[in-house]
């Protein structure tokens, strides 16, 4: 899977999570969103639930990842704090590093 | 029709609860270290051990694949060794916790997703009245439980979010495979401190399964009910 594919997913995935939020709860679609931690537009519930959409959507693809992090609650180096850490922690993650 | 994932489904309570639940006329996956006996329509077997990571997240793979979603997951496979404190050996206290705790953990964990696309998301986890009274000769065993009444004590405020309710059952004393290596004195004893001083029995286990199952006990969760009267 590309680094562009998975981003196409990621974003995808939070297409399905605004569905079911609030219009005063939308993660705007987007590279550059904050995520989780500071300023970021998730709780952690509402964290799980967008990483159990992506691992489900991985799993359509007969891709098998957990993305469970022990640093996932971490200030400073959550790979959940935006988009763009999300996408390169899920392409880390695919190629084993 | 609901889909029920029981562990430990091979024999004593799990056996017991499948049976149950394919009598309700319910759709059940079964897993269990060992093949299962049970030929029904409605019932699906998986080999597994819950104490191997690999192993469960394999488990769920095949699940979801084939049956799209689950309704409940009764987390019922479990071990239990009676020794002395002094004389367990590390390796038993170890697999305890690995069946009992981690097993339950782990199940639990895999089966967010598949429990998040029901409409009365469950997971029923065992417990057992040897956490509340202490029992000696249970060390390993009691402590694996009552570290699974924690988690399903963080597990019904964590998974709120998703309507899912999470509840555990304590039996007291039932005549199964678990309690076979106890002598008669201890479980004589054990169940004359009860409230009802009896021995219980599969149904009244089954009992507590259908009213954690029901619709209307979507209000109930974090809470562990002891069987005879325990508290």
């Amino acid at each position: 899977m590309t680094h562009n594919e998975i981003q196409s997913l990621v974003l995808a995935a939070i297409e399905l999570t605004n569905q079911s939020r609030e219009d005063a709860e939308q993660v705007p679609v987007s590279i550059d969103t904050p995520l989780f931690g500071k300023q970021g537009y998730l709780d952690s519930m509402g964290l799980v639930a967008l990483l159990i959409d992506i691992e489900d959507m991985l799993q359509d693809q007969d891709i098998n990842v957990s993305l469970s992090d022990e640093r996932a609650m971490s200030a400073a180096n959550s790979p959940f704090k935006n988009v763009s850490s999300l996408v390169e922690h899920i392409d880390h993650l695919l190629k084993g590093e | 029709m609901q889909h029920i994932l029981v562990t430990g489904a091979s024999r004593g309570l799990g056996l017991a609860i499948v049976q149950h639940l394919l009598a309700q006329g319910h759709l059940v996956i079964g897993c269990a270290r060992s093949a299962s006996d049970v030929s029904h329509p409605h019932y699906h077997h998986f080999e597994a051990d819950v104490a191997i990571e690999e192993q469960v997240q394999a488990l769920f793979i095949k699940i979801r694949k084939a049956f799209k979603y689950i309704d409940v997951l009764i987390n019922n496979a479990g071990v239990a060794r009676m020794n002395a404190f002094a004389l367990t050996p590390f390796k038993n206290m170890r697999e305890t916790m690995d069946v009992n705790y981690a097993g339950t953990f782990m199940c639990s964990q895999k089966a967010i997703s598949l429990l998040r696309k029901s409409a009365n998301p469950r997971i029923i986890n065992m417990s057992t009245v040897a956490v509340p009274m202490n029992l000696q000769g249970e060390a390993a065993y009691a402590a694996s439980k009552s570290a699974v009444e924690s988690l399903t004590r963080v597990i019904a405020k964590e998974l709120s979010t998703f309507n899912i309710t999470c509840n555990a059952i304590g039996p007291s004393p039932i005549a199964t495979d678990l309690i076979s290596g106890v002598s008669e004195e201890k479980i004589s004893r054990l169940v004359e401190q009860q409230s009802i001083q009896k021995m219980a029995k599969p149904e009244d286990v089954l009992n507590l399964v259908d009213f954690f199952m029901k619709p209307q006990s979507n209000m109930i969760t974090g809470q562990i009910i002891y069987l005879g009267g325990i508290s």
